[in-house]
Order: C-alpha cells, then sequence, then structure tokens
C-alpha cells in the first residue's frame, strides 16, 4: 500500500471529519440559537405520538398521497439512500476492519447494494434534467451534490474489493471523494439529513398535539366533555 | 376588465363579477345583472323593492346595508330574500343592486 | 381600543431594508428549519390544486412559492448563500416592485392550505412559510387591498365586517323573535353577557351582516337542548384576519377579545361558530399569538352538537335530510386542526344519504377560497381556474349538498359551484341538525 492511500485512508479522513463535526456543531448552535414557541392550549392529541409518528413518516410511503401515487419514485429514494450508508460504511470498514471485505459475499452484497444506488442516482439525476418542475427550482448545489453522490457511488462500487494488487487507483479515488465530501457537506444540501429530525420533530410535536396526526387513531371529541383534554403543564386548575 | 355580453349590451363587471363602475348603475343593468349573474329572468316588484333599498342605502352611506334592514324595510323574511336572490344578500342582491364587493369573508 | 397597528405602504420608506430586517428578527426554529431542508425533490408539486390546475406552470408548485423567501433566506442568513449566492439560487429583494412580485405570489397563488406540508417527505411547512412571508409584507403594507380593509376593520371595530354593537344587538334580538316565532314558545332566548354560563357562543360577523340564519338555527337547538349559554357584548367575533395576513399582533388582540370575555363572563366554555379559519385562530392559533394559556375548553359548535346528540338532549329524524350530502373538510380544522370524525359522526345521524368525496378527511382539496383569497378581487380569475379541481372533486360524489363547517368554505364553494354551473348547494351543519331536529311536546323540556 502506498503512503499516499494510508495517508488518505487514514489521517486525512479523520482531519474531514472532525472538520464536519466541528461545522455540524457550530451549525446545531445556530439552529438552537432560534426561538420555538411555547405551546399554550389544551391538546387534543398526543405531542409524543406525533413527534413518532412525523419521524416514522419516512418508513410509511403509504403515509402520503405524494409517496403512495408513485412507488416506482420511492422505491428509488430507499436504493439510493441504502447506497449512501453502504458507500459511507465502506469508508470506515476498509482501514479498520478490512477483513469484513474478504468475504466475497459481503463484497458483493455491498457492490450490489452501491451499484443499484448508482442507477437510482442516475435516474434522479435524469428526472432534475427533464422534469420541467425541477429544472426551474434547481440549484448548481442541487445538481453538483447528486453528480458527486453518483461519482461516489461509482468510485465506492470499485473500492469495496479492497483489492489493491491489482489497483489503487478505486480506492484513492473512494477516499478522496469521502475526504472532500465530509468538508464539502456542511455547506450543501447534502446536510439535510441534519434537518430532518428537527423539521420533522416540530410539525409532529404541532399536529400530534392537535390530534391531527397520527390519523385515525384520535379518539373522537368525547360526547361528555373534553375532560381527555390535558392541561398545560402549571395551570393552576 | 372582464365584462358580461347580455342582449347585445355590453357591462362591465370587476373580477368578483360586481359592478365596475357603481355610479353607473341604471335599472336596466339590475335587470341584465339579474339575468347574468343570478339567472333571474325577471325581476319582480318584490326584487325591485330589495334592490331599490339597497340601492338607496348605499348612495346616503357608501356601505351595503345589514340583512336585517333590508327585511326591515322591505317587510321580507330572511328566507323570502333569500328565495329571491338565490345567492343570497350579499353575492345576491347587492349585486343586482350595483354595489361593489362588501369587504370581509364574503 | 384597537391600537390601530395596521401599517400603510410608504411608498418613500426604506422598505426593503425593513423587510430584511423583519425576515431576521422573527425567524423561530420551526421557520429556520424549514426553510434549510428543503431538498428540492418536487414531491409536494403535485399536492397542490395551483399546479395540478395548471400542470404546465412550474411557478405554481409549493415549492417554487417557497423558494421565493427561501432565496431571501439563503442570501442573507444562511450560511453558504451569502458567500456563493449562485450556488444555492439564493437571492435577495431589491426594490419594491420585487416586494410585490412576492406579495402576489403568497397572496395570490397559494391559499395557505397546507396540503403540501402534508406531501413533504423533509416535513418542510410551506404553509408555515407562506404564512410567516405574508406577515412580512404586511408589517410594511404591502397587501391586497381587501386584505387590508378587512383587518383594517378588525382593528377598528373588533370585529371584521365593522358590525356596529347596535347592529349586532338587534340582529340577535331579530333572530331571537324568528325562533319565537318558530316554536311559538316566549321563552327561547339569546342571552348577551349572561354570566357564569355553560357555553361563551362566539360567531362570524358574516352571520350578522348577511345571513344570521345559523344564529337561530343555534339558538333553537341550544334552547331544546337546555343549553345555558350566551354571546358576549363584546369580543364575539371569532374569525381572524391575523391568520391570513400573517399579523400576529392582529391575531393577538382579535383573539384575546374572545379570551378575555370568557373570563369575564365566567363562562365554563368557549364555543366557535362553524367557521375554519375561526375555529383554527381560536381554538390552536390566537392563544399563541396572544401568549395567553388556555383556561378553558374551547370547541366547535360541531362538537357541541355532537353531545347534544351524544347525551340525548336532542332527537333528530335523518329522513328530513333524504337527499345526497357530503362533506368538505375545511383545511384549517382538518389539516391544522383536529376535527375530521366529529362531523361526519353527526352527519351520519342527521342525514339517510351521506357520501364521501375523495380524496377526503386531511387530503381533501382546498375549496380555493382560502387563506383569505376571498377577499382579494385582484386573484380571483387564478382562483376560479385552479378551482377545477375542486369542481371535478364535488362532481364526481352526485351529491346534491356539499357540507362544510366554514363561512369561507361556503364562499368559496359557491364560487366554485356556481362558475362550474355545478347542481349543488352548500349547506352547514347547524342546518342540516336544525332540519332534521325533532321538537319536543309542548309542555316537555324547553
Ligand atoms: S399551501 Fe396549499 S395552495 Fe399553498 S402551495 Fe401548499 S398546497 Fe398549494
Ligand atoms: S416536497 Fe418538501 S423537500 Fe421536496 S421540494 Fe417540496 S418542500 Fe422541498
Ligand atoms: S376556506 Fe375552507 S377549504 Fe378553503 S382554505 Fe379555508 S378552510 Fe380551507
Amino acid at each position: 500500500m502506498s503512503d499516499m492511500l494510508r495517508l488518505i485512508e487514514n489521517e486525512v479522513q479523520l482531519a474531514a471529519l472532525a472538520f464536519l463535526g466541528l461545522v455540524y456543531i457550530v451549525r446545531l448552535i445556530w439552529i438552537f440559537r432560534f426561538a420555538s414557541r411555547k405551546e399554550r392550549t389544551f391538546a387534543a392529541g398526543s405531542q409524543g405520538a406525533g413527534i413518532r409518528r412525523s419521524l416514522a413518516n419516512i418508513a410509511m410511503p403509504w403515509a402520503m398521497e405524494s409517496t403512495r401515487k408513485d412507488p416506482w419514485l420511492y422505491a428509488q429514494f430507499v436504493v439510493f439512500h441504502l447506497g449512501v450508508a453502504a458507500a459511507i460504511a465502506a469508508t470506515f470498514i476498509i482501514p479498520y476492519a478490512p477483513h469484513v471485505f474478504e468475504i466475497r459475499a459481503v463484497v458483493l452484497l455491498f457492490q450490489a447494494v452501491i451499484g443499484a444506488a448508482f442507477l437510482a442516482g442516475v435516474l434522479r439525476l435524469v428526472r432534475r434534467l427533464v422534469n420541467p418542475v425541477l429544472r426551474l427550482i434547481s440549484s448548481a448545489d442541487d445538481y453538483v451534490s447528486l453528480v458527486l453522490m453518483i461519482l461516489f457511488f461509482a468510485a465506492g462500487f470499485l473500492a469495496v474489493p479492497n483489492d489493491i494488487d491489482r489497483a489503487e487507483w478505486p480506492l484513492i479515488a473512494f477516499f478522496g471523494l469521502t475526504a472532500f465530501f465530509l468538508v464539502y457537506v456542511p455547506f450543501s444540501k447534502i446536510s439535510h439529513y441534519l434537518y430532518y429530525p428537527f423539521t420533522r420533530f416540530y410539525l409532529g410535536r404541532t399536529l400530534g398535539h392537535r390530534g391531527a396526526i397520527p390519523q385515525g387513531t384520535r379518539p373522537m371529541s368525547p360526547g361528555k366533555d373534553n375532560e381527555r383534554t390535558s392541561r398545560p403543564k402549571g395551570d393552576p386548575r | 376588465m372582464p365584462f358580461i355580453e347580455i342582449e347585445g349590451r355590453r357591462i362591465e363587471i370587476n373580477e368578483e363579477g360586481f359592478l365596475a363602475r357603481p355610479e353607473e348603475w341604471t335599472e336596466e343593468t339590475a335587470r341584465l345583472l339579474a339575468k347574468a349573474e343570478e339567472g333571474l329572468d325577471d325581476l319582480t316588484e318584490s326584487h325591485w323593492a330589495v334592490v331599490k333599498f339597497i340601492r338607496d342605502y348605499y348612495l346616503e352611506k357608501n356601505l351595503a346595508p345589514m340583512v336585517r334592514k333590508m327585511c326591515q324595510a322591505t317587510g321580507f323574511t330572511l328566507t323570502q330574500i333569500y328565495d329571491l336572490f338565490p345567492s343570497g344578500p350579499a353575492k345576491g342582491a347587492c349585486k343586482v343592486a350595483g354595489l361593489p364587493k362588501p369587504d370581509g369573508c364574503v | 381600543m384597537a391600537g390601530g397597528r395596521l401599517q400603510t405602504y410608504d411608498p418613500a420608506g426604506d422598505n426593503v431594508r425593513r423587510f430584511l430586517e423583519l425576515l431576521a428578527g422573527r425567524l423561530t426554529r420551526p421557520l429556520t428549519v424549514s426553510l434549510t431542508a428543503c431538498v428540492h425533490c418536487g414531491l409536494c408539486a403535485e399536492s397542490c390544486h395551483y399546479f395540478l390546475a395548471r400542470p404546465d406552470d412550474p411557478t405554481m408548485t409549493p415549492v417554487w412559492k417557497a423558494d421565493q423567501i427561501r432565496k431571501v433566506f439563503k442570501r442573507h442568513i444562511d450560511w453558504t448563500g451569502r458567500i456563493l449566492p449562485w450556488w444555492v439560487k439564493a437571492g435577495s429583494v431589491h426594490d419594491d416592485e420585487d416586494l410585490n412580485r412576492l406579495k402576489n405570489i403568497v397572496f395570490g397563488s397559494c391559499s395557505a392550505c397546507r396540503r403540501c406540508t402534508y406531501n413533504c417527505p423533509m416535513g418542510v411547512d410551506t404553509g408555515l412559510l407562506v404564512r410567516f412571508t405574508r406577515g412580512l409584507l404586511t408589517e410594511l403594507g404591502v397587501v391586497p387591498e381587501g386584505v387590508f380593509n378587512v383587518s383594517r376593520d378588525q382593528w377598528e371595530t373588533g370585529n371584521q365586517m365593522a358590525v356596529s354593537e347596535q347592529d349586532y344587538l338587534e340582529t340577535l334580538e331579530w333572530m331571537r323573535d324568528e325562533v319565537r316565532a318558530e316554536l311559538g314558545d316566549d321563552k327561547v332566548d339569546i342571552p348577551i353577557d349572561r354570566p357564569d354560563c355553560d357555553i361563551l357562543y362566539t360567531i362570524n360577523p358574516r352571520e350578522i351582516k348577511f345571513d344570521p340564519r345559523p344564529i337561530a338555527q343555534a339558538a333553537k337547538i341550544f334552547h331544546v337542548a337546555g343549553e345555558s349559554w350566551t354571546l358576549p357584548r363584546w369580543g364575539w367575533d371569532q374569525t381572524n384576519f391575523g391568520l391570513f395576513s400573517g399579523d400576529d399582533r392582529l391575531g393577538a388582540w382579535v383573539a384575546r377579545n374572545v379570551y378575555e370575555a370568557a373570563e369575564r363572563l365566567r363562562a365554563k366554555r368557549i364555543v366557535i361558530s362553524e367557521c375554519g379559519h375561526g375555529y383554527r385562530s381560536t381554538r390552536w392559533e390566537g392563544y399563541t399569538w396572544a401568549g395567553f394559556d388556555q383556561r378553558v375548553p374551547t370547541e366547535s359548535v360541531v362538537v357541541t352538537l355532537k353531545r347534544h346528540l351524544d347525551q340525548g338532549r336532542i332527537s333528530v329524524d335523518p329522513s328530513r335530510n333524504a337527499e345526497g350530502v357530503t362533506f368538505h373538510d375545511s383545511c384549517n380544522i382538518a389539516r391544522s386542526g383536529d376535527l375530521v370524525e366529529e362531523p361526519r359522526d353527526v352527519l351520519r345521524r342527521v342525514c339517510s344519504d351521506f357520501r364521501e368525496m375523495t380524496p377526503n378527511r386531511r387530503e381533501n382539496y382546498c375549496c380555493t377560497g382560502g387563506g383569505g383569497l376571498l377577499s382579494m378581487a385582484e386573484y380571483r380569475p387564478l382562483r376560479l381556474e385552479v378551482a377545477k379541481i375542486k369542481a371535478e372533486q364535488l362532481r364526481a360524489t352526485g351529491a346534491k349538498y356539499v357540507c362544510t363547517m366554514c363561512h369561507n368554505c361556503i364562499d368559496g364553494l359557491n364560487d366554485v359551484i356556481k362558475h362550474y354551473k355545478l347542481p349543488m348547494k352548500v349547506v352547514q351543519v347547524l342546518e342540516l341538525v336544525s332540519k332534521a331536529l325533532v321538537l319536543p311536546e309542548k309542555g316537555g323540556r324547553g
């Protein structure tokens, strides 16, 4: 293994990872500096149930009309993100647990997942280039992030066999891209996963409190009285 | 400016179907508006009683009258007003009387 | 009384700078994350009736509309866009013309129905962003004339149709007399400012000014049910243009009038007549705007009616509403509130032919008159054009009546029905219950 590869698999990765972590910490502080409002009404539903349901939404394609009507798009989404998870896992497995990739079945599995994600990525790129709505709203960041992901999948597909005797360049490309990603990601749309819990939490909290979600599980307002409505904490009565 | 064309005449209205320039109202426009917008082929004496009251009230106060005032002045019950103008006092009767669209959730 | 905080547009003012200051100053955490989280996936597009009706116009999609404020946020608040604006499509507003354009988008091409919110995989609340942007523009007086006039009336008179106290009281007396005559019972009353009642009833000024029949229907049913109730002399308008204009101060003031009326009269419960945005404002948002901790249950009159039915305090005969009835969920109630099954439960008991429209409940399409659009004449042509979606949905039910628990939806739906020549009539829950109401024998309870 060349020094270059060793360096890029280890020190460079760790430095980039530390950078990403640092920026995210600042980013989270930034988010928390914006105030959130206190709920002052009696609940008709449950905040907890709303939050849980809202966060689980991602795994419930039947829950939204938009995903229900287009399962094909949803399937692409799943494949794409499984590929992301596999590729990220590979960046840790290769330097720290290389024996895993000595098992041929594992390598094939990773290649299958990452390869499928590559195809899903291409389909998404085509959609972004062809669909007039997406063309109108897409920014350079949207395109570049997607293209980078597609390249990352390609590199990952070639890198997981971890066969440095055959060629080092797939690994160098893969880890080079990873390092670049770690630095670029906090400033791009790819960071959406950092915001997802927040948007979902606040939406779920509000709508759950009001009993608007989860759908169909809230008991109807009872005939007798609003007894079941809970009072906000600190309410004197 | 949108308009309606009826019986060979052209009446300018605003986006809400109300007369564009309320000051240009005539009995003839009322008849045409009633036909085009309310589907009333003929304005009876009862219709005229309501329309004229609204018109006079508007000219005096620059305001659409409350439906209670319409009933008081004309002696009609609320149901009768709705029978006369299917779209109701605001979007029906006031429109025929050539008033601008009343403000608010109507 | 009002505080008169409505801003008028000042062409010489430093409006762009003020806009940006307001934007920076009013951001909350839910707003900020909704602004940052959008991944431009476009999945929300087909949830919006504007885009469904104009599929060739990408500017009708929720994401494009929200992006018009998002790009300003990116340019001035977020990180990357401040340094590399073009990279993330960040951009600013430069002059009043830009503000005006923004106004036409957030007021003119969105009814703030939140249907897109429910269809965004990221949980981006576009409805919330639209209201937020409206609020910034309202603060500068860059608002549609109708919104301005109604807000002014509500600030100045405490109700959105500038009904005077005398007119208010006289109309209530009139309705009381009508119900007395109908029931042949002089004990029927519409009490004003009676303390210690179970119910404080609040209404939509439209009921006073143009259509007081729902007041009479409520009075009749409450009488038969033996309800202890009152209307307040002040604080009776449960509607709230602050919801539409995005002006939290107006929202706070109007809602507080209602809450304080309940305190003053020691009412045990606030009941809101059938109104979608009024329900959302008074039951949910108003307490937040006003910084007022809820102390008494606050409910829609539909829930009150359901209670009367559940407890056997009124009896009904569904055969009196024999023709097909479908139900239109008001977005403000179903998507931003809780009541979905309650009105259906009541309707099933008072109608013999109840049918759902498709989609329904939280996925229902807006009546197209929401978000205050009924008061904005300038956007009416577009509103009626995109109402095509609603018209098709209504027509498919084959029902003779479409019932809704929202005054605003009544007018919105009436416009759709008229424009698309549907053989339908709009009714409210109170009207159907009132028609089905079986009057007790004379000398019984009353
Ligand atoms: S809130 Fe409703 S009208 Fe507005 S963009 Fe979303 S779906 Fe369309
Ligand atoms: S669905 Fe959500 S994330 Fe996707 S474009 Fe619309 S608002 Fe953005
Ligand atoms: S008017 Fe009715 S359907 Fe339309 S936005 Fe309001 S509540 Fe929704």
